[in-house]
């Protein structure tokens, strides 16, 4: 039985550590608003420790396959679709190295949980690279790939590329910063985001064409849309966390001064956080339509409807510390709620979708 | 869905619950009983200082335990600096504290603690801190901020810079005599100002 889940553990088990984790963040996040929400923050805790056990539970069985069925692997790289979701494991290290660094301090004390974390980031850094620079080269040797297989998954090696300087700019924020680890980290996490954003720009390009000049993808791939609110979300939680680093390095860090570009990613930070808004609504129309045509199919892949969400949520929250706080402070608490919806209906959907065998019957 | 497809569905939804209201009930019922001395508060003797119509106050305790859930309890330094606005327009402040040891040995203000011990701080000095980076003060209307630095083993002297003026930064020198933190002396310091 062991050996049959290995096989079919595909590279997408991923988004569900990803889909949970970033709720301990939006959880710590609503706790802040007010005395009301401090529960919250305890809450966030239980997120994450739950956290924690799917990391180390899916990790075993997605690791193990690598070694004991290879051509399967090989098989899911290929693939236009679940090839793009091999990233999703060492994003999930990422994640989990910035719940550590936000929650792991009441747990283990600040000295293990800034230590941990960096670990996370250098585990996480390193498979998204790796996965990065094999999934282009697939894609690009790749003869089969048409026009038609342009869909929102493709949006995820860029995503994971985003990723990496959160978790930089959170582990420069205290306890790093200056020491000689912290222009590592800078250096690791601007290249992170340079190849994230400039992906995101030329991979959102080749999808858009597809969605105008071909037919948009069968109702399984119907939450791969939902992947878009992300790039734009990340650089907003990158930018506010960068701030925060350069605050705590007095003001200046890597002689970049915080007086000279606060207002300026305020501006920035506020129009990227418009276009993921913007996104969620369009997510929102393709949604429906998809329900109204009946082609929105139980898949793991609603995977997709959490994380990106949770990102815009964490983006929200983190601008609020300095735009618009009342405002955006009353559509955190809104829109966590909703995550926390979301969140359960697809576990229950993924467990209903286990229970119908499906997970033994992959579609490629 | 199967009864074990739902008892299974139940269990992962309800255990970041079952494990986070607990948690919250026990770490509020240890700090309710958590003594706090303050070794500094500066409003009670209107020691605060005051720069450009900004009058900036500071409660200081110099020994808060705080303990993990998995190790033991760690001492930290803790500050809540209260923000008065004696202007007649508002002002927005955007303050930054470094702690400084002898050997010039730098450390940043830890977030993630001063976020932890907030509510109980709250409650101790009946303030609310702000949690914004940056924040707008009306006249005459003040405002709080909780900073939280950890506590170097053998630590018998240090400053903190309080970076909240343009030019100036306020450093507040602390030194520790007959095992007591004594806030000895108060300066504004020039920032540097310029290119290079």
């Amino acid at each position: 039985m062991f050996r049959k889940i290995v096989k079919n553990f595909g590279p997408e088990w991923g988004a569900a550590v990803m889909g949970t984790a970033a709720i301990c963040i939006t959880m710590q996040l609503s706790s802040e608003v007010s005395r009301f929400f401090s529960p919250l923050l305890y809450v966030g805790v239980g997120f994450y420790l739950l956290t924690t056990v799917m990391l180390i539970a899916f990790l075993i069985p997605w690791t193990l396959r690598f070694f004991m069925y290879p051509e399967e692997i090989k098989k899911d790289l290929q693939n236009p679709v679940r090839g793009n979701f091999f990233p999703t494991m060492p994003i999930s290290f990422i994640l989990a190295g910035t719940g550590t660094n936000k929650l792991g301090p009441m747990l283990f004390g600040p000295s293990l949980a800034y230590h941990l974390s960096i670990v996370f980031f250098f585990l996480g850094a390193i498979g998204i690279f790796t996965f990065g620079f094999l999934l282009v080269r697939t894609q690009f040797l790749n003869k089969d790939i048409h026009l038609e297989h342009a869909n929102f998954s493709w949006f995820i090696p860029p995503v994971s590329h985003l990723i990496i300087p959160v978790l930089g700019a959170c582990s420069m924020d205290v306890y790093w910063a200056g020491t000689p680890l912290a222009p590592v980290l800078f250096i690791i996490s601007m290249i992170a985001l340079g190849v994230g954003f400039l992906n995101f720009l030329f991979v959102g390009a080749a999808v858009w064409h597809r969605y105008i000049y071909h037919t948009i993808p069968q109702g399984r791939l119907a939450p791969t849309v939902m992947v878009g609110i992300a790039p734009t979300a990340i650089i907003v939680i990158f930018l506010m966390k960068f701030i925060q680093a350069i605050e705590a390095s007095h003001g200046t860090l890597f002689g970049i001064n915080l007086m000279s570009i606060f207002s300026s990613i305020k501006i920035v930070a506020s129009m990227l956080w418009g276009f993921s808004f913007w996104w969620l609504i369009l997510a929102a129309i393709l949604f429906t339509h998809y329900v109204k045509i009946k082609d929105h199919p139980l898949e793991f892949g609603w995977w997709a409807y959490t994380f990106p969400f949770e990102a815009f949520v964490v983006a929200t929250g983190l601008l609020a510390q300095c735009v618009a706080t009342h405002f955006l402070h009353g559509v955190l608490i809104t829109l966590n709620t909703l995550v926390v919806i979301v969140w359960i209906i697809i576990v229950v959907g993924t467990v209903k979708w286990l229970e119908s065998g499906a997970f033994f019957k992959p579609q490629h | 869905m199967k009864p074990r497809s739902i008892i299974i569905a139940l269990i992962i939804i309800l255990v970041p619950f079952a494990i986070g209201i607990p948690l919250f009930i026990a770490k509020r019922s240890e700090a309710a009983h958590q003594k706090i001395h303050f070794t500094t508060d500066t409003r009670k003797n209107a020691e605060g200082l005051t720069y450009k119509g900004i009058k900036v106050d500071w409660s200081f305790s110099s020994d808060w335990k705080y303990k993990p859930l998995f190790f033991k309890a760690e001492e930290y330094l803790v500050f809540m600096f209260h923000y008065t606005n004696d202007n007649q327009h508002d002002v927005q402040l955007m303050p930054s504290y470094t702690l400084v040891s002898p050997g010039d040995r730098d450390y940043s203000a830890n977030e993630e603690i001063a976020m932890y011990i907030e509510d109980r701080l709250e409650d101790e000095l009946r303030v609310n801190d702000e949690t914004s980076i940056t924040y707008k003060i009306s006249p005459g209307t003040i405002k709080h901020y909780i900073v939280t630095f950890e506590k170097a083993q053998s630590l018998d002297s240090f400053y903190v810079d309080v970076d909240v003026f343009r030019d100036v930064a306020l450093r507040i020198h602390y030194e520790k005599k007959d095992r007591v933190w004594v806030n000895y002396e108060n300066e504004l310091v020039k920032k540097y100002k310029g290119r290079g």
